[in-house]
């Protein structure tokens, strides 16, 4: 398996750019294979530092492989030529400068191609996005030049995913509607789309032209296109719009018309497929090659019969059908495995791995926080399964430095250090988070869809990026018989379960949250090979979502209880009377906030209403009449406070457990559980040892309810707590670990 | 014009689109390709960068004009960068001259390292054939064996005889 790295170097990252997009694509199926590595540009646009850096940070091993993406003139040709590393190329291709004669563009253009015979000779690996463009390669003296394809994921194009409000707009325009999308440039002949709408609407007066991507709104030539255009009627610029905007143009569309005059892939003929467009294409350069002998592809200009065409593509159902469905067929040429496939042949074989075997298994956990200063979530339950596998498996931790989720920063030292029976590696996250900014950018991800490089870009100012931590994982590799990650949500999972997918044993913690919608944890549930969910609702959430998820199972966790006595907890804290518990972290997003707002009407409404202790840490500072904040506490004291509480309040709309709810129940305390989520609502239900609610009032009638009838609730959930044996939860881990061991080739 | 797709039979839909043509008596197109394209040629990288050096080795000299603004700000901007050019060239001439001399430097010594490589090239290219050609009857030529016949014991070659020194 691979024991180098693949880092890539574009010319400039901006988001909508396609090489960019591509070097992202590369990036995943290059996980697929095995290989970590980074994306580095020579100018980085900001908001994208997260997943790109700049070729000043760039620091290369011999055996490292550095992929330079080409499309234009690059002061990076000269650096790339002096990488004391190995080197590969891949090329894009470069309009011909015939197209720009006289503008300022000509010149970068030309240079471009003078790079590319330049670099003949001086690169391991050249690679050709299409045919294509590897002949043109060929053709600069290049050798042994292989063909890569681009990712394109079908999924990111489907009806759902579409801005709903521009799709009914430009759905309700006239019709036929034709849709270009292209920026303004000349090689895209726009001008030709012009003339093919101004045929077109001699024979279907309500024909309509949308042309999507950037334009030079005070360019000489774009004011002319423009005002042809107004005379004609009917068209519409969109200029550079979101992907959710870009599905509905393509989704709203009858027909896709290219008019380009140079293509070296032409991604957009790619989007229309998806898409469920017919495409009309003239077959310039590599268009033919893209389209695959699907779509049409016609060979001269002749814009009233190629009018007379596309009326007919339009109106005959049949014709569109048998179109489309081939046109959905050739997609698969640019799938994820399609690229994967192309990669594994052009790069280096890495060198042959020496796999070890013992009697005694050996597991490494990865996840994102570790030690036990950490109270609940995810992070305390791979905690308590690696010490529970402990005596009868050798496991090792591969975690962060950091012990605050929110910021990530590095506050424990990097290096090897032991957790009891554990080995634990640390390794130093390269970035820390800003929570507020991150909290803006989410509020404008979520809802909408996205395409790959946004989604990247949202999960690393997730963070933690620790890549140190992927490579020591992938150089440790034949160590392990079985490596479990920990939550799905977090990027050394998303990216860690791919890089090491015939191992891979992943715990989601998932529940019904935003992120849980983007394509690109397909890797973390398809991948792997097994799921351990921790409840029926976890597991049925994640299927309903990725229908081609892993094999799964409902493992869970056990719950030992400490011997604990409430009355220390009381005089800890000076506490007298009922109280409410919530132990776990303070944030707005764990229903903390909405907690406090019902307990304060509680407060206001009832003089005997009892107190609500919070026991965590986080963002929120809780406050307010009968509320007692007693920060982080160590697991005796958890256990106190939980056997002489009330009840436990489990406010979470997104549980994929709720540990807490089962510590509870362990020792006898009912909870009272938001049921907006169907976790908590499902162990409510199961365990019968509690209340719901999902509003103010509900809660108060919770209180209530658990007050009145405390002793037969406690009684059904100390019950219900009794199933949750540790023994269970092992010997499901145990067999998990034997079947990745017999299905690992050795 | 041709149309090409496998999913659909292009020649009945042309044919239709033909006769539509006829029908609203228009011009149908033409039965040959308007397609005339491969790859681009390549461009040798030296003699490129030499050309494209010597055309801005006069770094005084500005490009052209350009902005990417629309309406009266653009007209604005070109205004004003051609008035910057006009009142400033004796400046820009003052301040760039040491830096054009020493382009003009740079273009050469590039320009001889050039053909040099050039140069080292054609010989390499030379070499390489002349290696080849050497090496190529060894390596392909049939070795054809004549019958052989039973080989008589080698002569000694006789030694020819020193002629004597005259005696004096």
């Amino acid at each position: 398996m691979a024991t180098f790295r693949v880092h890539q170097l574009v010319p400039n990252f901006r988001p909508g750019d396609a090489m960019g997009a591509a070097a992202i694509g590369f990036q995943r199926a290059l996980r697929h294979l095995g290989f970590t590595g980074e994306v580095f540009a020579g100018e980085v646009a900001p908001g994208c530092e997260a997943i790109v850096h700049p070729i000043a940070r760039l620091r290369v091993e011999r055996d490292d492989l550095v992929l330079y993406h080409h499309g234009i003139a690059s002061s990076l040709v000269a650096k790339l030529l002096h990488l004391p590393c190995r080197r590969g190329l891949v090329f894009h291709n470069i309009t011909p400068a015939r197209f720009y004669a006289g503008t300022r563009l000509a010149e970068p253009l030309v240079t471009g191609r003078a790079q590319l015979t330049a670099l003949a000779g001086h690169v391991d690996v050249a690679i050709g996005v299409s045919r294509f463009n590897a002949s043109e390669l060929e053709a600069a003296g290049h050798r042994d030049v292989k063909v890569v394809p681009l990712l394109v994921e079908p999924e990111r194009f489907a009806a759902s995913e579409a801005d709903a409000t521009l799709l009914a707009r430009l759905s309700r325009a006239g019709s036929p509607r034709v849709l270009a999308v292209s920026r303004v440039v000349p090689h895209k002949r726009v001008d030709d789309l012009l003339s093919l709408h101004q045929a077109l609407k001699r024979i279907a007066p309500r024909a309509q032209l949308t042309v999507v991507g950037g334009y030079d709104a005070g360019q000489r030539a774009f004011k002319a296109l423009k005002a042809r255009a107004d005379d004609l009627g009917q068209v519409t610029f969109l200029g550079k719009v979101t992907h959710a905007q870009l599905v509905a143009a393509y989704r709203s569309a009858e027909l896709f018309v290219s008019m380009s005059e140079h293509e070296g892939l032409g991604v957009p003929l790619l989007e229309a497929f998806a898409s469920e467009v017919p495409v009309l294409a003239f077959g310039a350069a590599a268009v033919p090659e893209t389209m695959g002998g699907r779509g049409l592809v016609f060979d001269e200009k002749h814009f009233a019969a190629l009018a007379e065409v596309a009326a007919q593509l339009v109106s005959d159902a049949p014709l569109r059908g048998a179109l489309i469905a081939g046109q959905r067929e050739r997609l698969r040429d640019f799938s994820l495995e399609a690229v994967a496939d192309g990669l594994r042949a052009a790069l280096p074989a890495p060198p042959p791995s020496r796999p070890r075997r013992s009697k005694r298994p050996r597991v490494a956990f990865v996840v994102q926080r570790f030690g036990e200063f950490i109270v609940g979530g995810a992070e305390a339950h791979a905690r308590q399964v690696a010490l529970a596998l402990a005596p009868r498996v050798n496991v090792e931790v591969f975690t962060t430095c950091a012990t605050d989720h929110l910021s990530w920063k590095n506050e424990l030292p990097p290096g090897t250090s032991r957790d009891g029976p554990l080995t634990v590696h640390r390794f130093p996250a390269s970035r820390f988070r800003n929570i507020r900014a991150f909290n803006r950018t989410s509020k404008e991800v979520f809802g909408t869809a996205q395409d790959l490089v946004a989604e990247t870009r949202w999960l690393a100012d997730q963070g933690p990026t620790a890549p140190a931590l992927l490579d020591a994982l992938v150089a440790a590799r034949e160590r392990f018989d079985a490596v479990a990650f920990f939550t799905y949500l977090y990027q050394p999972t998303v990216y860690g379960v791919p890089l090491l997918a015939d191992r891979a044993l992943v715990v989601p913690t998932a529940h019904d949250e935003p992120p849980l919608a983007f394509h690109l944890y397909a890797d973390v549930f398809e991948r792997p090979r097994a799921l351990l969910c921790n409840t029926p609702e976890e597991e049925a959430l994640i299927r309903a979502r990725f229908p081609n998820a892993a094999p799964s199972s409902v493992v869970g966790v056990g719950v030992t209880p400490l011997p604990a006595r409430p009355e220390r907890f009381r005089d800890a804290f000076d506490l007298a009377g009922p109280y409410l518990l919530y132990v776990g972290r303070m944030e707005a997003g764990k229903g903390v906030a909405e907690l406090l707002e019902f307990h304060q009407a509680m407060v206001r409404a009832f003089h005997d209403a009892p107190t609500l202790v919070l026991a965590g840490a986080g963002e929120l500072k809780p406050k307010g009449a009968r509320v007692l904040a007693v920060g982080r506490v160590d697991e005796q004291t958890k256990w106190d406070a939980l056997s002489g509480a009330l009840a436990v309040v489990v406010p979470s709309r997104y549980e994929s457990l709720s540990l807490l709810a089962l510590e509870a129940f362990a020792v006898g305390t009912p909870i009272i559980g938001h049921t907006a989520g169907a976790v908590v609502r499902g162990q409510l239900e199961r365990s019968q040892g509690g209340a719901g609610y999902d509003d103010e009032a509900s809660f108060l009638e919770a209180v209530r309810v658990v007050g009145e009838r405390r002793g037969p609730l406690s009684k059904r959930a100390r019950a219900y707590g009794a199933k949750h044996q540790w023994r269970n939860v092992i010997d499901a881990w145990l067999s998990a670990i034997e079947r990745v061991r017999e299905g690992v080739k050795r | 014009m041709r149309l090409f797709g496998k999913d659909v039979t292009t020649q009945k839909l042309l044919e239709v689109a033909k006769e539509r043509l006829g029908a609203r008596g228009l011009l149908p197109p033409s039965e040959d390709s308007g397609l005339a394209d491969g790859v681009e040629p390549p461009v040798d990288a030296f003699a490129f960068a030499i050309e494209a050096m010597a055309e801005h080795v006069d770094v005084t000299r500005g490009l052209p004009i350009e902005t990417h603004r629309d309406g009266l700000a653009g007209q604005a901007v070109v205004l004003a960068k051609r008035a910057f050019r006009r009142v400033g060239q004796l400046f820009i001439n003052e301040a760039l001259a040491r830096q054009v001399v020493f382009n003009g430097h740079a273009l050469d010594g590039y320009a001889t390292l050039g053909a040099e490589v050039a140069k080292l090239r054609e010989q390499v290219a030379g070499l390489e054939a002349a290696l080849t050609k050497a090496q190529a009857p060894a390596a392909k030529a049939p070795v054809l064996k004549a019958p052989s016949a039973p080989k008589a014991p080698a002569e000694k070659p006789k030694r020819p005889r020193r002629p004597r020194t005259p005696p004096r």
